[in-house]
């Protein structure tokens, strides 16, 4: 159709008329608008030119042979409902029911013999100049289809395909008629949690998905640098609030995972409740939006914190988009929340929350278009441990290959950081050490193993020396989010002390070794006792000081010097 | 009409009013009835006691009238929502932004 449109001269048109004379007379006035003209004697053959020629224009009698203009429009019409090729009654019969019954079967317009050469060809453009416009309405719908799909492309096939243990997490996402923009991220921690994302932009279709890229670049750029899940969520909100309209955000709900602390992290940023089931699929705790969406404030509100539960490796952690809990059925009635947790907990029992809900949701709606995209994840909070043990094994497997430390050789270099006073409490040093790290040694898979060193041996200093928290908070069942708000109490409070971190990197012929060397101003902690209470307390699966038995299996040696506020810790690799 | 404005000048308001449907189909009727409007330290009242259905994109709406009121020195308020409006209007946590009067 585009190659015909720009070349006005070869417009084609079809007349069906079984009057030879009323054929030529039509023909010969199409002719001097520019058209190339096709004749037809009866409507048969007329939808069988009409099939061959496609051609821009039909003109046709209603009384014919064989098949009558009113059935040749209707079959004409039908052929060719994405395109519009107008179509004019040429009749004699001037009677209100011709005109009816001629717009009924599809027709575009009517004209009335005996009509002078102007009046016909004033029609032959009134019509044409419609069929334009029903042109580029068409055209730009076709843009707008393609946009939709690209961004509906972008999100799943090239943001989300990157997405972290997709065997574990259950994810539903089912785009709205017209996409609208919802994004679901999940990235692993160095550490071993895992971080996950699920947002809802304003908006529809490209428009609502210019965001994604960036966003999903940091979380995952973030997560994987070690970044602690309230710092991504402070960039995340500044890079949308500068990148974005006003009138575009992203209502968002954030969570880190931690088989290790037993806890979850959680913001909930404009979204629906986050909930926390139990293995039994009851609900355990809601957590309600306490924030305006991402990128609608220039900062986040002063005092923003995240909740911190904690959970155990039964439990499932759901997050939804308000597409769920407003899909509509033909009443109008929406889902709502009821009806989602009723479904939940059937999904958490059968182990198979994502399929349930959306098969609830589905029968529910029977069938009435989708307004908004319907999203879902389903976060297990348990069970990846097995996977960070798997690492350890390999970790292992480099101590028996290394050789005798060998301090003789000089370090290719070192680095050095003292934080003192509120910037411990507003600095995470980790990611600028690690980034270094790789900076001049370019990424290894060793640096995950450096990055939880670094983090356990920085956050003892921090909490057991400069803040003095005792690890014993952290034993009972709702320990670890006590001790968290304690040290978020401490820490606001903090303005003395310091802690002092060193590295120095040492190449060896194979591999090679880095040396981390921590120094805190506190006055030291009993750490033969910290150490056996971690001991004693392992096979009952307590997570309160793990750390430091994960430590000693990483580094090749690990020594508390001076009461404990001086730390050496070594590692090494093979290859 | 779904969307209707009504000035009051002696106490600097501007209030306009939302039939029904507060979501992008009336992005541009939402714009017109403020855009023009350029007196300094209006307060726009947004009054939604006639809205059912408000969706994230007319939350859009709203902050974009927020810019224009604060560049005129204003403010607004929302007026009279109910309850399933409200709810959306919690879950964005606007009463941080904006004030909202029940």
């Amino acid at each position: 159709m585009g190659e015909l449109l720009n070349n006005q001269d070869s417009k084609l048109a079809l007349v069906v008329d079984d009057s030879q004379m009323q054929c030529m007379v039509l023909s010969a006035l199409l002719k001097e608008e520019g058209y190339r003209v096709f004749t037809a004697n009866d409507g048969a053959k007329g939808v069988s030119m009409y099939i061959e020629h496609k051609p821009d224009l039909v003109l046709m009698d209603i009384n014919m042979p064989v098949m009558d203009g009113y059935e040749a429009t209707r079959k004409i019409k039908s052929l060719s409902h994405n395109s519009l090729c107008p179509l004019i009654f040429i009749t004699s019969m001037d009677t209100d029911k011709a005109y009816i019954e001629s717009i009924e079967a599809g027709g575009d317009g009517i004209l009335v013999r005996p009509f002078s050469p102007e009046v016909f060809k004033a029609k032959i453009k009134s019509i044409q100049r419609i069929s334009d416009l029903y042109g580029q309405v068409k055209s730009l719908q076709q843009e707008q289809q393609k946009d939709a799909e690209l961004a509906e492309q972008l999100m799943s096939g090239v943001i989300e395909a990157r997405n972290f243990a997709l065997d574990k997490i259950g994810i539903v996402k089912q785009a709205a008629t017209l996409f609208s923009g919802d994004i679901q991220l999940t990235s692993l921690c160095p550490n071993g949690n895992v971080n996950v994302l699920l947002g809802d932009f304003t908006g529809h279709g490209l428009r609502s998905s210019i965001g994604a890229i960036p966003l999903a670049e940091t979380f995952r750029a973030m997560t994987r640098k070690g970044f602690s899940l309230q710092e991504i969520v402070v960039q995340v909100n500044r890079q949308l609030y500068d990148l974005l309209p006003s009138d575009l955000f992203l209502g968002a709900a954030f969570v880190t995972v931690s088989e290790h602390d037993k806890s979850a992290y959680i913001l909930n940023a404009g979204l629906p409740d986050v909930y926390i089931f139990g293995g039994d699929g009851n609900i355990k705790h809601k957590i309600e939006s306490s924030h305006p969406p991402m990128g609608v404030l220039p900062q986040l509100i002063p005092n923003t914190n995240l909740t911190v539960l904690s959970v155990e490796k039964n439990d499932r952690i759901a997050l939804i988009s308000d597409g769920i809990v407003e899909a509509r059925n033909e009443k109008g009635e929406m889902f709502e929340f009821e009806r989602f947790e009723a479904s939940a907990k059937l999904g958490v029992a059968s182990k198979n929350m994502s399929e349930q809900v959306l098969g609830d949701v589905m029968s529910f709606c029977e069938g009435m278009p989708q307004e908004d995209d319907i999203s879902l994840i389903d976060i297990p909070c348990g069970g990846w441990e097995e996977e960070q043990s798997a690492n350890d094994n390999i970790v292992s497997s480099f101590k028996d290959n290394t050789v005798e430390p060998d301090n003789q050789l000089p370090s290719a270099w070192k680095w050095q950081l003292t934080l003192s006073g509120k910037r411990l409490a507003r600095v995470n040093p980790i990611p600028m050490a690690l980034s270094q790290i790789s900076e001049i040694e370019g990424e290894s898979e060793h640096w995950q193993n450096l990055y939880t060193i670094l983090t356990e041996l920085f956050v003892n200093a921090l909490d057991h020396g400069i803040l003095e928290l005792s690890s014993k908070l952290k034993s009972s069942a709702e320990g670890f989010a006590l001790y968290f708000k304690e040290r978020e109490s401490r820490l606001a409070k903090l303005d003395t002390g310091f802690v002092d971190i060193q590295l120095s990197y040492h190449p060896l012929e194979k591999g090679g070794r880095v040396i981390v060397y921590i120094t805190d101003s506190g006055q030291g902690f009993d750490f033969e006792t910290y150490r056996k209470n971690a001991v004693d307390t392992q096979h009952e699966k307590q997570f309160s000081g793990r750390g430091i038995l994960v430590l000693e299996q990483l580094c090749e040696s690990l020594v508390y010097r001076e009461n404990g506020t001086v730390v050496e810790a070594s590692y090494v690799w093979g290859s | 009409m779904p969307i209707s404005t009504r000035e009051l000048k002696d106490v600097k308001q501007l209030i306009i009013s939302i039939e029904e449907r507060f979501d992008f189909s009336v992005h541009q009727k939402f714009r017109e009835a403020y855009i023009q409007f350029e007196e300094p330290n209006t307060e726009f009242v947004l009054d939604l006691a006639l809205t059912t259905y408000m969706d994230s994109s007319a939350l859009g709406m709203i902050l974009l009238l927020k810019d224009h009121a604060e560049s005129l020195s204003g403010s607004v308020v929302i007026k009279n929502p109910s309850e399933t409006v409200n709810k959306i209007l919690e879950i964005a946590q606007f009463h941080r932004l904006l004030t909202i009067e029940n």
